[in-house]
C-alpha cells in the first residue's frame, strides 16, 4: 500500500496544474476507490427492511362503512349558479371525484372543468382555518356576540342594512336571509343580487315585453311528454355572442341540449344549424356552423334589421324606428339578414332560437320581439317555468355603490363573491367601504373583500355543508356534507340563524324550509319523512312551481330599432370569462390554472386577444406586452393573436389577478434554469374588472373606445399547441397532400349523399397485417369512439382525467416546455382561408394502437399490450429512456422531469404552520392510481383501474361484466356525450353499434398503427339547405 | 492494486504522506469490518430489497391468532370483515373486540386467584376508554405501485391461507411468503390452468391487472 501510494503521486508529480498530485494522500483515484466502497456498503445496507408502518383500525366502526370502498352521495355542484347534478365519489371519508348525475334532467350526467376541480378546492390549504376579527381569529362566540349586539342597534337607530350575493338558487338561504330581515325588523334592508357576469338586460327586457323579471329557461332540445309527442327542438340557433356552450347561464345543460341535434346519421341525416355572430372567438362561436364577425355594439343594428324583415316576412307589424347606420357594407349587411331570416323562416314556428348575450335592454327588447315572432315563447325559450340560474339586477348594484359613496349603509354583508374585486372603480369602492360601520363577509378565504371586513364568518366548502338549489323552477336539488369540516368554519345558514337567536343546526334549518316551503305547498305525497329520505337518496326532487308565473301577453310597445349609431372612434373591448375561470374564487385551483383554455390553449395567464390583421397594422407578435387604456383606465398584458376574432375587438378575460395566487410562486421551481410561475409577490394575470362599464343600468362588459398602445416590453405566454393549421405549409407539402386528415370533416348535404366516403380520408388503407395471430382479444376487447361533431372542446374531460388519475400540475415554466402533464390533450386545429376560419377540436389521447410503435422500441418492456387491447404502461418497470415517447405518433406520452406531485403539495403552499396541512391536498388523489415518480413515463390508461373495479365487482357476482358497468373518468363528465367507451367484442354493447358508423375514422390509421381509439367525422351543416328542411310540409321525426 | 513497481524512490515510515496513507487503510479497513458485521444478519439469508418474509413484529396488544382463529375457530371473516368487500380486509376495530370482550375479559390460562381482566385486554379496554386506535403494526405489505384486491382473491375462493400462511398456528403473525412478483405470477398460472376447488378461473397475467 505505501509503495503503491507513493508510486501514485510520483506518477502525477510531474503533471502540470495537477491539484491532485499535490495533496498527498487522498488523490483522485483513491478518492473514487473510497466512495465506490462507501457506495457499495450503503446500497447493501439498503437491502434490510422497509420501515415500521403501523395500521390504525377504527375505534367505533359505524355501520355499512368498509374500509376502501367508494361510498356515492347524490348533491349539487357549487361551481356556478347553474346548480348541476353532482353523484361526489368519497372513499375513506374524503371526496375524491365528482361524477355527472346521469339522474339530472338539467345536466343530463355531464359535468364541467370547474365541477370536476372542486376537490382540490377543498384541501386548498389557504382556505381561513377559523372566524376573523379585524384579520385576526377569534372565536365563533364572540364574533356572534359582537355582530347580534351591532345589528340589535342597527335595528333600533334604522340604519340601512345591505346583504349581497350573487344569484342564490338555494330557496333555503333565500328563506334564511329574509328570516335575518324579519328578525330584527330592520327599517331599511335589502337582498342585491350581484353576479359577476349578469344578464340584467336580459331580466329586465322581459319585465318590459311579459311584465315578468325572469330569465326564460332556453332549451336547445327537451324530449316529447308522451312517447311519440313532438320534442321541442331548436334546429336553427341564432347567437348573438352568447358562449352557450362555454360559460353563458348554464353551458353544460345547454351543451347536453344543443349535442341532441349535431349527430346526423346515415338513415337520419338532420342536423341543427347553429349560427354565431360575435366579436372574439368564443366557444360556441368556434362550434357553430356558420360565424359572423359582428361588433357586440352593432348587435342591435343586425338584430333591428333582422326583426324589420322577420315581421315583413310574418306580415306583422315592425317595431318603430329608424334603424341606424352601421360599420358593415350594405350588400354584406343585407345578405347577412337575407340568410338569418330565410333559414329562420326555413323552420316551423317554435324551432328556433335567438340568444344574445348583450347587457343592452333595447338588444334584448329586439331578441324578444324575434324570438316572440317566430313563435319561440311556446317552446324553446320558457317563461312560464323559468331559469333562476342569474337573477343578478345590475340596477340594484349601481344604487348599492351609490348608498355606499354616500355613506348611508350601516350594515354590509357579501357572501359567495368578492365585491371589490369584481366590480369597476375599486378605490373609491373600498373607500366606500371604508365608511360602513359593519362590514362582514362570508368568504372561504382572504379575498380582497374580506381584508376590508371587520368579520370574515367562513362559510363550509360546499362539500362540506347541507344547502339546497332550484335552477329551474321545480327541479330542486340537495348538497349535502360529504366531509367533516376541515377547518373551524361554519354554514352561512348557521351563522345567519346564530344572528336571528336560532339555535339550529344547517341540517335542521334545510329540514324545516323543505317541509314548510317545499312538501307541504308543492309536493303530492303523503309523508314528509320518506319524500325527504328520497330527496336525500336522490339528491333531487321535481315538484310543481312555486307559483304559476303570471306572464302578461307579449307587450311589443317598448321594442324599438337600434336608431343610434355606435361610436366609430377607437377599438372596443370584450370582456369574458375563460373556461374554468369563471369566478374569482377559482384562481385558487391549479388544475383550473393550468387548463389550457380551448380556443387560444394559454395556460396560467390572462392577454389581450387580437385579430391577426391588427396585430400587422400594430406590428405585434404573441408575447408583446400592450397597454390597453379606456377613459382613464388602462393595465398592461401581453397580446395573443386570435384568428376569426373582429378586427376592431380586443379581448380580455376576467377573474385573474385574484389575491393571493402569489402562492404560485412556489409551483415549478425545481432547476437551475427554471423560472417561477408568477414572479415573487405578482399574481397570476391582471385584473380587468376595472373596464366593466356601468352604463344604461347595467354592467356592461363591452366597451367602445379603447387604445392599444405597444410598450416594447415581452411577457412569455405558456401555450401547450404549437402548431395551429390543418394545412401543410404550401412549400412542404407534397403535391395533392396540402391537408393534414387527422380530422375530417365534410358537409352535411355530402354526408346524406354519401355517408361512407363524404370527406374520407384519400389514403390508401392498408390491409396487410405482419403479425396477423399477435392481439387476438377473444376476450374482452375494450376500445373508444369519440364523436367530434359532439365534441365542442369544452375541456371536462380534460380535468375529470386529472382528478381520476392523479395527473400533476407542473407550473407555467414547464408547460412552456412542453412538459405538461395532461393525458387528454385537446387539439385544436384552424381551417379555412383568411380571417373567417374554421376551429375543430380533438380530443387526442392515448390511441391504445394494436400495433403500438412505443411497444416495439422500450429497451425494458415497460409498455406492453393486455390481451384485451391496452396498450399498458408500467411505471414501476420503467427507467425512463423516452424511446417511447419519441416514437408515438400521437405525442400523447409524458414523462415525469421531476416529482411533480411531491412537489407539487410542499411548493404550492409554501410554508406550513404544521406537518399536518403539509399533506393536505395530497388527500386529493386517488388511492387506486399509483403516483408517479421523476424518471417515468405515463400516458392515458383507459382507466384500467376502473376496468379492474368492475371486474372485481362482477366476478364476486359471478355475472359478466355489463355494457355501461365501466365508465371512463373522461366519458362520464362529457356534457356532450361524446364519448363512448366499452367492450367491442360484446355484441349488445353501445361501441359495437358504433363501430358501424359509416363516420368512423383513425387518425393516421394510413400507417397501420390500428388505433382502438377512433373518432367520427366532423359534419358541418353549411352551404346547401339540409334535407331536414324539407320537412316543413309535414314530415316529423 | 493496480500501479507500477518501477519506482525507486523508497519512503521512510515519517513521511507525513505515509501516515496519511496508513490512517486511510485503517480507516477502510475498520469500514469493512463494519459493514461485514452489520450486514452478517441479512448476509445469512439472502433475498431482495423489499422482501419482507419471515417479518414478525412486536405487536402493541399480544394477540394470539392461534387462539382466536385456532382453538376456537373463529372465522378469519367475522373480524377481517372487509375480505370479501373491499381491497382491504381490515384490521378490526376496537368494537369488533368488544363484541366478544364486553363479556370474556379473563386471561385462558388464568390462576383462579388471578386478575380478573388479563394485562392485554387491559391495553384493548384502554383504547375504548380513551378512544384512541390501537397502533397495530403493519406485517403484510406489498409496494405502491401494487393494486392488490382481497375481494377480488376471497370471491374467486383462493383461502387466506395461500398467501397469509397457516395463521390459525401463529402465536404472532409473521409474513410465511415472499409476496414477490414471481411468487404472485406462478399461482396466477397455476390458478388459471387448474383452477380453484374445481372451478374454472381466469386469472389473467396482464400488467394490468396489479399495476396502475
Amino acid at each position: 500500500m505505501n509503495n503503491e501510494a507513493n508510486n501514485t503521486k510520483d506518477a502525477t508529480a510531474g503533471l502540470p496544474g495537477s491539484v491532485v498530485g499535490n495533496s498527498a494522500g487522498l488523490n483522485r483515484r483513491r478518492f473514487l476507490e473510497a466512495a465506490g466502497f462507501s457506495i457499495s456498503l450503503v446500497a447493501l445496507g439498503g437491502c434490510g427492511r422497509t420501515p415500521v408502518e403501523t395500521a390504525l383500525p377504527l375505534v367505533d366502526h359505524p355501520e355499512g362503512l368498509i374500509p376502501g370502498n367508494t361510498l356515492t352521495y347524490a348533491s349539487t355542484c357549487s361551481g356556478c349558479t347553474a346548480a348541476c347534478g353532482l353523484l361526489v365519489q368519497a372513499r375513506d371519508g374524503r371526496p375524491l371525484k365528482m361524477e355527472g348525475d346521469p339522474a339530472h334532467p338539467l345536466s343530463r350526467g355531464g359535468l364541467c372543468a370547474v365541477g370536476q376541480a372542486l376537490p382540490l378546492g377543498l384541501y386548498d390549504d389557504h382556505r381561513l382555518k377559523g372566524p376573523l376579527h379585524n384579520g385576526d381569529p377569534a372565536s365563533w362566540d364572540k364574533i356572534d356576540g359582537n355582530i347580534k349586539k351591532q345589528l340589535r342597534a342597527i335595528a333600533d337607530s334604522g340604519g340601512a342594512v345591505r346583504f349581497v350575493t350573487p344569484t342564490i338558487t338555494s330557496p333555503t338561504l333565500q328563506a334564511t336571509i329574509e328570516a335575518l330581515f324579519d328578525h330584527y325588523q330592520f327599517a331599511d334592508a335589502r337582498h342585491v343580487v350581484f353576479d359577476v357576469e349578469s344578464c340584467s338586460a336580459i331580466l329586465d327586457a322581459h319585465e318590459q315585453t311579459h311584465g315578468a323579471r325572469v330569465l326564460p329557461h332556453y332549451k336547445f332540445y327537451e324530449d316529447p311528454a308522451e312517447p311519440d309527442g313532438e320534442p321541442i327542438a331548436a334546429r336553427v340557433i341564432v347567437s348573438f355572442g352568447a358562449d352557450f356552450l362555454g360559460t353563458w347561464i348554464s353551458p353544460v345543460e345547454f351543451t347536453a341540449a344543443w349535442r341532441k341535434l349535431r349527430s346526423p346519421t346515415a338513415e337520419h341525416p338532420v342536423m341543427s344549424y347553429h349560427v354565431q355572430l360575435e366579436g372574439r372567438m368564443s366557444l360556441a362561436g368556434s362550434n357553430a356552423d356558420k360565424r359572423y364577425r359582428l361588433l357586440p355594439d352593432e348587435y342591435g343594428i343586425v338584430l333591428s334589421h333582422l326583426a324589420e324583415r322577420l315581421a315583413e316576412s310574418e306580415n306583422k307589424k315592425s317595431p318603430p324606428g329608424h334603424i341606424a347606420e352601421s360599420s358593415i357594407p350594405a350588400a354584406e349587411l343585407k345578405d347577412l339578414v337575407d340568410h338569418l331570416s330565410n333559414r329562420l323562416l326555413d323552420v316551423q314556428p317554435g324551432q328556433s332560437l335567438v340568444l344574445c348575450d348583450s347587457q343592452n335592454v333595447a338588444d334584448q327588447l329586439l331578441v324578444n320581439f324575434i324570438n316572440n315572432l317566430l313563435g319561440n315563447y311556446e317552446t324553446t325559450v320558457d317563461v312560464k317555468r323559468p331559469s333562476r340560474q342569474r337573477q343578478g339586477s345590475d340596477a340594484d348594484v349601481l344604487k348599492l355603490i351609490e348608498e355606499l359613496k354616500a355613506g348611508n349603509v350601516a350594515a354590509l354583508f357579501v357572501a359567495g363573491t368578492d365585491l371589490t374585486h369584481n366590480l369597476p372603480g375599486r378605490e373609491a369602492l373600498v373607500a366606500a367601504i371604508g365608511k360602513v360601520p359593519l362590514v362582514v363577509s362570508f368568504a372561504e378565504r382572504q379575498d380582497d373583500f374580506a381584508s376590508l371586513a371587520h368579520f370574515v364568518c367562513p362559510d363550509h366548502h360546499p362539500l362540506e355543508s347541507w344547502l339546497d338549489a332550484e335552477p329551474v323552477d321545480g327541479v330542486i336539488s340537495l348538497s349535502q356534507p360529504t366531509v367533516k369540516p376541515l377547518r373551524d368554519t361554519r354554514s352561512i345558514l348557521e351563522s345567519l340563524a346564530r344572528w336571528s337567536e336560532r339555535d339550529e343546526s344547517a341540517y335542521e334549518i334545510l329540514k324545516t324550509t323543505w317541509r314548510e316551503k317545499i312538501f307541504f305547498p308543492r309536493a303530492q305525497q303523503q309523508s314528509f319523512r320518506k319524500f325527504w329520505n328520497q330527496a336525500v337518496h336522490d339528491g333531487l326532487v321535481m315538484v310543481p312551481p312555486a307559483k304559476e308565473i303570471s306572464v302578461d301577453p307579449f307587450n311589443s310597445e317598448a321594442v324599438r330599432l337600434a336608431d343610434e349609431r355606435p361610436p366609430q372612434d377607437g377599438l372596443s373591448l370584450v370582456l369574458y370569462s375563460k373556461i374554468g375561470m369563471t369566478d374569482s374564487r377559482h384562481a385558487h385551483n391549479p388544475w383550473l390554472q393550468e387548463l389550457p383554455d380551448p380556443v387560444t390553449k394559454i395556460t396560467w395567464d390572462n392577454y389581450v386577444c387580437i385579430s391577426p390583421a391588427l396585430a400587422e397594422e400594430e406590428g405585434l407578435e404573441d408575447g408583446d406586452v400592450v397597454s390597453v387604456a379606456a377613459a382613464g383606465i388602462s393595465v398592461e398584458l401581453p397580446v395573443l393573436i386570435q384568428p376569426g376574432q373582429h378586427d376592431r375587438v380586443l379581448a380580455l378575460a376576467l377573474h385573474y389577478g385574484v389575491r393571493g395566487t402569489d402562492r404560485y410562486f412556489h409551483i415549478g421551481r425545481q432547476w437551475l434554469e427554471s423560472r417561477p410561475t408568477v414572479a415573487e409577490g405578482e399574481l397570476v394575470g391582471k385584473n380587468v374588472a376595472g373596464f366593466v362599464e356601468p352604463r344604461d343600468g347595467a354592467l356592461q362588459y363591452h366597451r367602445s373606445g379603447v387604445t392599444l398602445k405597444k410598450t416594447g416590453r415581452r411577457h412569455d405566454l405558456a401555450t401547450t399547441q404549437i402548431y395551429q393549421s390543418l394545412e401543410v405549409p404550401k412549400h412542404i407539402a407534397p403535391r395533392g397532400a396540402e391537408v393534414r386528415d387527422q380530422i375530417q370533416s365534410t358537409t352535411l348535404a355530402a354526408f346524406a349523399k354519401d355517408p361512407l366516403h363524404a370527406g374520407a380520408s384519400a389514403h390508401h388503407l392498408p390491409d396487410e397485417q405482419l403479425w396477423p395471430e399477435d392481439h387476438p382479444k377473444d376476450g374482452h376487447a375494450w376500445g373508444m369512439i369519440i364523436d367530434m361533431n359532439a365534441c365542442t372542446g369544452c375541456s371536462a374531460c380534460l380535468i375529470a382525467c386529472q382528478s381520476e388519475n392523479n395527473v400533476a400540475v407542473v407550473g407555467k415554466d414547464e408547460v412552456r416546455r412542453q412538459r405538461e402533464m395532461h393525458w387528454i390533450r385537446l387539439d385544436r386545429y384552424y381551417s379555412g382561408e383568411g380571417d373567417d376560419v374554421e376551429v375543430q377540436y380533438q380530443p387526442m389521447m392515448c390511441q391504445h394502437c394494436d400495433n403500438a410503435p412505443c411497444e416495439t422500441v422500450c429497451p425494458v418492456l415497460a409498455t406492453v399490450h393486455s390481451d384485451e387491447g391496452l396498450n399498458e404502461q408500467i411505471y414501476n418497470r420503467c427507467v425512463g429512456t423516452r424511446y417511447c415517447a419519441n416514437n408515438c405518433p400521437y405525442k400523447v406520452r409524458r414523462f415525469n422531469w421531476f416529482n411533480n406531485t411531491e412537489w407539487f403539495d410542499y411548493e404550492l403552499n409554501g410554508e406550513q404552520d404544521s406537518a399536518e396541512d403539509s399533506s393536505l391536498i395530497s388527500l386529493a388523489l386517488n388511492p387506486d392510481v399509483t403516483v408517479r415518480s421523476r424518471g417515468v413515463m405515463e400516458k392515458c390508461s383507459m382507466c384500467v383501474q376502473r376496468i379492474e373495479q368492475a371486474r372485481i365487482q362482477a366476478g364476486g357476482r359471478g355475472a359478466p361484466i355489463v355494457d355501461g358497468a365501466i365508465q371512463t373518468a373522461c366519458q362520464q363528465t362529457c356534457p356532450a356525450q361524446a364519448i363512448v367507451f366499452g367492450d367491442m367484442n360484446d355484441p349488445d354493447s353501445a361501441i359495437h353499434a358504433e363501430l358501424a358508423n359509416p363516420r368512423r375514422y383513425g387518425v393516421l390509421e394510413e400507417f397501420n398503427f390500428r388505433p382502438t381509439v377512433t373518432y367520427l367525422r366532423v359534419v358541418k351543416n353549411t352551404d346547401e339547405r339540409t334535407p331536414g328542411h324539407e320537412a316543413k310540409g309535414g314530415r316529423h321525426e | 492494486m493496480i500501479t507500477s513497481h518501477s519506482q525507486p524512490a523508497k519512503p521512510t515510515n515519517d513521511d507525513p504522506r505515509v501516515m496519511r496513507q496508513r490512517a486511510l487503510t485503517v480507516v477502510l479497513v475498520i469500514g469493512l469490518l463494519f459493514g461485514a458485521v452489520t450486514l452478517a444478519s441479512s448476509m445469512s439469508s439472502w433475498r431482495l430489497p423489499d422482501n419482507q418474509q419471515g417479518y414478525s413484529p412486536q405487536q402493541p396488544i399480544d394477540y394470539s391468532h392461534r387462539l382466536h382463529a385456532g382453538e376456537l375457530g373463529i372465522d378469519c371473516k367475522f373480524c377481517h370483515s372487509g375480505a370479501s368487500t373491499s381491497r382491504h380486509a381490515g384490521i378490526p376495530s376496537t368494537s369488533v373486540c368488544m363484541k366478544c370482550h364486553k363479556v370474556v375479559t379473563r386471561a385462558k390460562d388464568a390462576p383462579e386467584d388471578g386478575p380478573a381482566v388479563s394485562d392485554e385486554l387491559q391495553k384493548l379496554f384502554k383504547s375504548v376508554d380513551e378512544g384512541e386506535a390501537i397502533p397495530w403494526v403493519r406485517v403484510h405489505k406489498l409496494p405502491d405501485f401494487v393494486y392488490f384486491s382481497h375481494q377480488a382473491h376471497v370471491t374467486a375462493g383462493v383461502s387466506c391461507q395461500k398467501c397469509h400462511g397457516p395463521v390459525e398456528t401463529m402465536q404472532r403473525i409473521h409474513q410465511q411468503e415472499t409476496l414477490s412478483m414471481g411468487w404472485c405470477i406462478n399461482c396466477h398460472r397455476e390458478a388459471t390452468e387448474k383452477g380453484i376447488n374445481g372451478r374454472a378461473v381466469h386469472a389473467s397475467t396482464n400488467c394490468s391487472v396489479c399495476h396502475y
